[in-house]
């Protein structure tokens, strides 16, 4: 539906990843380095993912349960690559330690931890968005829009821009929840990330069902907003025990 | 206790610069033209590309088969095959040519042919580009007007390229122009030829430089065993400034690779570009010179310039204009500068001199130039990249585009890979290298991938509003 149209679905996927960008990560190098190399790594998990289908697609059933397996088993591929993204990211972590020793500039910070976290999680939201409702999105530039059977009331792409949205939110925060659990060794929330994903791909299910996506959406933008408020209150109870730490060690 | 703790909260990050202030900040702004580069081109192949692909270019690489829709695969395949072999050929004799022109020091005829190749590529292919645009958004303009100001466009960036007194924004925008325009032009190739084009030139860069025999490799030991600059067209990055950081101490820390001594002009004085803790770290030390004396008006004797030898890592860049010109453009400028404390570093491997130029005002150096291809390291340590680089990389994702943007942004996913990938083997062997192979070769396999198999399972997903 015109130009304006298209750039007005992109910024409603994007907008706030955007202002993350523009705001924070755009300051430092080392982070839009962090972005590019995550979205590099979901691409090429998508790519894997799509490998593995390509025999079985297109599916031309209309029962749910052979996409039910296509989403889970795409989420447990992200879930263990999340675990290896951890690992290179640990290494990394000892590498730019040492680095800062021989340059004789102070080690990482817990927020400069956090920032590397959610760099990588930005870069996994933007892949997604990108690949899911941005490449998709060329016809909306034309002069025309497009319905789908399941929720013929709101345009395609506007449904696809808000899910990409909840999505974003998902990945980037979780990325920071479980970075977290992980070097803490947090149980809660090193399980809260995969069960997170888990449960916000399996309620894109119900957008199969007609009419779904009236229940699916804000459902799913309910489980977005969730993560989002974890997220703040690890970071504020993490913050504030280390602040507490070094105030009382100086 | 909360607002206490709220105003320590803020301590760590503004007090001391982290590390990750610093770090990587010579690959972004590498990474950043390369990007706008490939954006622009994609913007212009979207607009102008829709649907009449009629529009046949004639050049060098299509003199061995022209393709028409009506061919076989096979014929295409091979028609395409021979179009590439082609063109490398002649790529490789234009080269051959350049060495032994340079051999007989024929310079002033280099730089005069320079600077005429891209006055015809800033304003032949440049004018016709923008004849496009004006014919698609049917933009009220007379041709006295557009004459004049294509004019005064091709004038300005001949002189930007050439000259180093205008802004270094000017020069970097110009070369980007360039880049985009016969990248452009390009795009315009069948599809077959260019994919078959992008590969030939990749294997030929990589032998070119890599190989004892190949010809810019053979270039670059002549520059350096005759302490001359080659004439080429080559993007520098804007040198990293390092704040906080006394120049000597810096300067110290700097790993010099190799260089002789730089002489500055009397006033000059730049700023202290030192490429400091990032390059060590990633081994690109900063090449500059450092005189011991803390004044200004050091004057060496030896030849009234500059040199800095500077590890060339040659890379592909030749970049060809569609009519067979060997762009092989005279590039800009260095804009370091110099520093004040004085190091010698044994020789490491090849080197290639650089006049450097400083910024200051009264600088009556001649007009330097740089030379590079491909890959390497500026005296300040900034990154350059030659322009042919450029426009490969641009042709890549603009025939991509040509399919769908999905392609288009896994290409250029995967051509910044191998463009981190290159920087990397750079900092690590320490000489020249050729930038093309591995970008092209993951974006060629990038978007045969995307193509044949991440479409279809994104498609069907979302189609069906299934996201993960």
């Amino acid at each position: 539906m015109t130009v304006a149209a298209g750039i007005g679905y992109a910024l409603i996927a994007l907008g706030p990843s955007l202002s993350i960008f523009v705001s924070v990560i755009s300051k430092k190098p080392f982070l839009i380095l962090t972005v590019l190399s995550s979205t590099l790594l979901w691409l090429m998990s998508l790519i894997a993912l799509s490998g593995i289908w390509r025999g079985f697609l297109p599916l031309k059933t209309t029962s749910w349960w052979p996409y039910a397996i296509l989403i889970l088993s795409s989420i447990a591929f992200q879930e263990v690559l999340r675990l290896l993204f951890w690992k290179i990211y640990k290494r990394l972590e000892d590498t730019l330690d040492a680095f800062a020793d021989r340059v004789a500039k102070p080690h990482l910070f817990l927020t400069d931890k956090m920032l590397i976290a959610l760099a990588g999680g930005l870069g996994h939201g933007v892949a997604h968005a990108v690949f899911f409702c941005i490449s998709v999105l060329t016809p909306a530039f034309g002069p025309a829009t497009y319905f789908v059977d399941q929720c013929s009331k709101v345009p395609f792409f506007l449904l696809s821009a808000l899910i990409a949205l909840a999505f974003v939110t998902i990945h980037t925060f979780s990325m920071v929840i479980a970075f977290n659990g992980y070097a803490e060794g947090n149980k809660v929330d090193e399980y809260f990330v995969p069960i997170v994903h888990v449960v916000a791909g399996v309620l894109t299910l119900i957008n199969l069902a007609p009419g779904g996506c009236t229940v699916g959406i804000p459902l799913l933008y309910i489980v977005a907003i969730l993560t989002l408020f974890h997220c703040g209150r690890m970071v504020w109870r993490r913050l504030l025990t280390e602040n507490r730490i070094s105030l009382n060690h100086s | 206790m909360d607002s206490n703790a709220m105003a320590q909260l803020q301590r760590p990050s503004t007090e001391t610069p982290t590390l990750l202030d610093s770090l990587g900040e010579e690959i972004i702004r590498i990474v950043a033209p390369v990007s706008i580069c490939m954006f622009l081109v994609v913007i212009l192949v979207s607009i102008l590309n829709t649907g009449d692909s009629s529009f046949s270019v004639s050049s060098i690489a299509t003199i061995a088969y022209t393709e028409t829709t009506s061919d076989s695969s096979w014929d295409k395949f091979l028609g395409a095959l021979l179009n590439s072999l082609a063109f490398v050929v002649v790529v490789t004799v234009a080269t051959f040519v350049l060495v032994l022109l340079f051999y007989f020091r024929c310079t002033g005829f280099l730089k005069i042919y320079m600077g005429f190749s891209a006055f015809v590529v800033l304003g032949f292919l440049g004018g016709e580009v923008f004849i496009f645009l004006i014919q698609h958004f049917s933009t009220p303009i007379d041709c006295f007007t557009f004459l004049l100001l294509l004019c005064n466009f091709a004038v300005v960036g001949v002189m930007a390229v050439f000259m180093s007194k205008m802004a270094i924004i000017v020069t970097q925008s110009y070369l980007v122009v360039i880049g985009i325009l016969v990248a452009y032009w390009f795009t315009m190739l069948p599809e077959w030829t260019t994919w078959a084009m992008l590969v030939a030139m990749a294997l030929y860069d990589l032998a070119a430089v890599l190989l004892p025999i190949g010809p810019l490799r053979l270039l670059v030991e002549l520059a350096i065993s005759r302490d001359e600059e080659i004439p080429a067209l080559v993007y520098e990055a804007r040198p990293v400034n390092v704040e906080n950081l006394d120049p000597r101490v810096a300067v110290a820390q700097r790993r010099l690779w190799r260089e002789r001594r730089v002489t500055e002009n009397s006033n000059l004085r730049g700023d202290a570009n030192v490429n400091v803790s990032n390059n060590n770290a990633l081994g690109l030390g900063a090449n500059a010179e450092l005189n011991p004396g803390s004044d200004s008006n050091s004057n060496n004797p030896s030849s009234a310039g500059e040199d800095a030898i500077l590890d060339s890592n040659l890379g592909s860049s030749t970049s060809y204009g569609i009519y067979s010109d060997r762009n092989l453009v005279r590039a800009e400028e260095g804009r370091v500068q110099e520093t004040n404390s004085e190091i010698t570093t044994p020789l490491i491997g090849h080197g290639v001199n650089v006049r450097i130029h400083s910024r200051a005002e009264n600088v009556d150096a001649s007009d330097e130039n740089l030379m590079l291809e491909g890959i390497g390291l500026a005296s300040s340590g900034a990154i350059k990249l030659g322009l042919g680089d450029f426009i490969f990389y641009s042709v890549l994702v603009g025939r991509a585009a040509m399919y769908d943007f999905m392609t288009v942004y896994a290409c250029y996913l995967a051509i910044i890979a191998g463009l981190g990938i290159t920087l990397m083997l750079l900092a690590f062997y320490q000489k020249a290298l050729p930038a093309l192979p591995v970008s092209v070769a993951l974006g060629v396999l990038f978007y045969f991938l995307t193509r044949l198999l991440l479409e279809v399972f994104v498609v069907q997903c979302s189609m069906n509003l299934l996201m993960f």
